[in-house]
């Protein structure tokens, strides 16, 4: 499989995998924390990185039809959460090309501050 | 010798008008009471008195405009001279009437220029019997008349008859703006002049010049100026420096020349040792088109052959299999030949490194010993200390711990590890084998002595890779940012930005020569950054990665080769010139991690599988089925450059 490269977001707040602690996003991404899934709640981000895709799906939620991917660690393949392809409500485009990570499934961990130029890119 | 090649113009040239066209014929006698006191000049044909007289012209002296006007189109041939519709018949009479000597041969421009480029290389060598037989036959000019007669002038130092015939070349250097040219050739003239009465220590003299020639040509002051200047030089030497100044004689002489020739069309004056340049400009080319050219190799007509497109020898060159090493019982993610190039150390996920033993000269390796004192870390990358006796041995992003091992006894020698929170995935020796650096994407960058002890540490940093320069002092480490930063340790400690890019650097290396660095990018492939200019140089072609951490290397002689593995199981090699591989090695039958290239036997390349598999690589078995096209190749001289045996 060879080693397997992970990349790092930084940030002053982590969230990582629940299970090996691979860095996934931080709070400057985070959209909201309104959503739930199947472990309850779940959180909205806009960048979250080491993340393998599963095939495409469609999908009946409470906001309507969508298209999504399950979303796993790219270290342990835990499944994470999944994220939006494609909304077919107008009202629920801005959640196309972000993922939701289950809450339960992930931990949050203290970073520290890293000069400019990090985190937007 | 230019005097006579002009006769054989004039005579040719007479018997040609002579049988042509009356008009022209009349305008042959228009110009006979005007030449006629040169005609003592060109006595050296001794024909008839009637070709000296046409000759005349042709040196520039009644009918200037037309015969410039001549010198253009026709480029000497005399075959052509004349008007244009004396036509074929008169050049069949020509020949015919030339029979006794030298057939009259019409050649095109493109023959004559080459005619002429090899008369003037004969010319250069001393071969004068057989220029002028050259010229005679061919029917060309070496060069016009009064320029021959302008340089015999300059490289005697006869200026006021140098200075007379750039009068008679004026109308040859017909470009619309002749009369500025004119004024600066005359003040090269003057120059010199004005130097060599220095020289001679006649200081009235070179005023004179100064005042009365020099300053009313109104013509670059400033030098002017400056050359009043070195009157004051108190001795010849130090006039020869003040002035970049070769002294009076033939050498000086020769450069004012040259520089005189560059304001000429080369239909009048070929610039000097035209032939070698051309033959140079070949050269160059095809080194650059060298698939595998060996860059220190400086390419010129003395190290190279003519007599062959110049080819780098394949001979050598790591192109297939030579050994399969299969100790190892899981995925290999590392090997690093040692500086001396006498063992190969390989990292496994099945958490050893195996040391192998190189054998320069059969080219094989065996295993020397395996290091298995790391357990449960899975080995992702290796570095050698400069004098080839320690490793220092790491782990993955999840691995706290680095281990520095004696490769002769298999001793562990430094257990190092700070916090158990560490992550410590990158570490090298510094260049000169005094520190190691390790760092990781929790926020580590650590500088240690060799006993393992903590010197310093820098916070906030989280890196992918990391590497020293050359100075021992700057580390070299890519960020989480996209980016590769420069950190100084040093009182006062400093950090600075080298490069970044769009996407995320995996691993990174530098060559040795300090100055470039190759770097594989998450998703984009090799790329290759000047780290002085901070400039991306090159984007190679061909590999795939996007989800593992894989490296590259310089490598080949004078490391003019990049080499990396790749996710589609083949290793890739590219000249550090050009985007396209020129080779892919296959073999592997899945990803290739790393690859190795020996640094003292360029002939080894090593790569690392998740086949579980280390491949070296060598050159093709001399004799029996070497290709015929490395047979061509093998003509040029470099090929001992690759072969180590």
């Amino acid at each position: 499989m060879g080693r397997i490269f992970l990349e790092h977001l930084g940030g002053l707040k982590l969230f990582n995998c629940a299970q090996c602690h691979t860095n996934l996003t931080n709070r400057s991404q985070l959209i909201s924390t309104r959503f739930t899934g199947a472990t309850g709640r779940a959180y909205l981000f806009k960048r979250v990185v080491n993340l393998t895709f599963s095939a495409i799906q469609e999908r009946v939620m409470l906001t309507g039809r969508h298209m999504v991917r399950d979303v796993m660690c790219k270290n342990c393949g835990a499944k994470l959460g999944w994220m939006y392809e494609f909304a077919t409500e107008e009202t629920q485009k801005y959640k196309e090309g972000r993922v939701i990570l289950e809450y339960a499934l992930i931990n949050e961990a203290e970073g520290f501050p890293s000069e400019a130029g990090g985190t937007s890119h | 010798m230019n005097m006579q090649s002009t006769a054989a113009l004039s005579s040719s040239t007479a018997q040609g008008v002579a049988g042509g066209t009356s008009d022209s014929g009349s305008s042959t006698a228009v110009e006979q009471p005007a030449g006629s006191d040169n005609v003592t000049n060109d006595t050296g044909a001794g024909g008839d008195g009637a070709a000296d007289e046409v000759a005349q012209p042709s040196s520039g002296h009644s009918n200037n405009t037309t015969n410039g006007h001549d010198v253009k189109h026709n480029g000497f041939a005399t075959n052509n001279n004349g008007s244009n519709n004396v036509g074929t018949v008169d050049g069949e009479n020509n020949r015919e009437n030339n029979s006794s000597g030298y057939s009259g041969i019409h050649l095109d421009k493109s023959n004559q220029e080459i005619i002429r480029l090899i008369g003037q290389y004969l010319q250069d060598v001393g071969l004068e019997k057989s220029v002028k037989t050259l010229m005679q036959e061919s029917n060309c000019y070496l060069e016009h008349p009064s320029a021959t007669k302008f340089r015999e002038h300059v490289l005697v130092g006869d200026w006021n008859k140098a200075d007379a015939d750039l009068k008679d070349l004026e109308p040859l250097i017909d470009n619309g703006k002749s009369s500025t040219i004119i004024t600066e050739m005359k003040f090269i003239l003057l120059e010199q002049k004005y130097l060599e009465h220095l020289d001679d220590g006649n200081p009235l003299d070179a005023l004179h010049v100064l005042r009365s020639e020099l300053t009313p040509l109104q013509h670059n002051i400033s030098r002017v100026h400056q050359l009043s200047s070195y009157m004051m030089c108190a001795t010849n030497h130090d006039l020869y420096q003040r002035a970049k100044w070769e002294g009076k004689g033939i050498t000086s002489r020769a450069l004012v020349m040259e520089r005189l020739q560059t304001f000429m069309p080369p239909s009048v004056m070929m610039s000097p040792r035209r032939l070698r340049t051309l033959l140079q400009q070949a050269v160059e080319l095809q080194s650059q088109d060298c698939p595998f050219h060996d860059m220190a190799w400086e390419t010129n007509l003395q190290t190279v052959s003519l007599l062959t497109d110049h080819c780098c020898s394949t001979d050598g060159f790591p192109m297939q299999t030579i050994q399969v090493l299969s100790d190892h019982c899981d995925e290999v993610w590392f090997c690093k030949f040692s500086p001396d190039g006498l063992k190969l150390a390989t990292g496994s996920k099945d958490s050893t490194v195996i040391i192998w033993d190189v054998d320069p000269y059969k080219l094989t390796l065996k295993n020397r010993r395996v290091l298995d004192g790391q357990a449960q870390l899975n080995v992702s990358f290796v570095s050698w200390s400069p004098d080839s006796k320690l490793i220092l041995v790491g782990g993955t992003e999840d691995s706290h711990e680095l281990f520095i091992w004696n490769v002769d006894d298999g001793k562990l020698v430094v257990k190092f590890s700070q916090s158990l929170d560490d992550s410590l995935a990158c570490g090298t020796f510094s260049r000169d084998g005094n520190h190691f650096v390790c760092g990781g994407q929790k926020g580590q960058l650590y500088l240690c002595d060799l006993n393992g002890t903590l010197i310093d540490s820098w916070e906030g940093v989280r890196v992918n890779s990391v590497a020293f320069r050359a100075d021992n002092k700057t580390i070299l480490a890519a960020d989480n940012h996209y980016r590769i930063r420069g950190y100084n340790f040093d009182n006062p400690r400093s950090d600075f930005d080298i490069l970044r890019e769009p996407h995320p650097i995996m691993t990174f290396s530098i060559n040795s020569a300090d100055r470039l660095a190759l770097l594989n990018v998450s998703n984009q492939g090799l790329h290759l950054w000047d780290i002085e200019d901070k400039c991306l140089v090159r984007r190679f072609q061909g590999i795939r990665q996007s989800n593992f951490a894989i490296h590259s290397c310089f490598g080949g002689v004078n490391e003019s080769f990049v080499a990396s593995g790749s996710e589609d199981k083949v290793v890739y090699i590219w000249h550090l010139k050009r985007e396209e591989p020129l080779a892919k090695l296959i073999g592997h039958t899945k990803t290739v991690n790393c690859v190795s290239w020996n640094p003292v036997y360029p002939s080894l390349l090593a790569s690392a599988s998740d086949d579980a598999t280390v491949r070296i690589w060598g050159p093709k078995p001399t004799g029996s089925n070497a290709t015929t096209e490395s047979d061509d190749c093998s003509s040029s001289s470099s090929s001992s450059s690759w072969n180590m045996t």
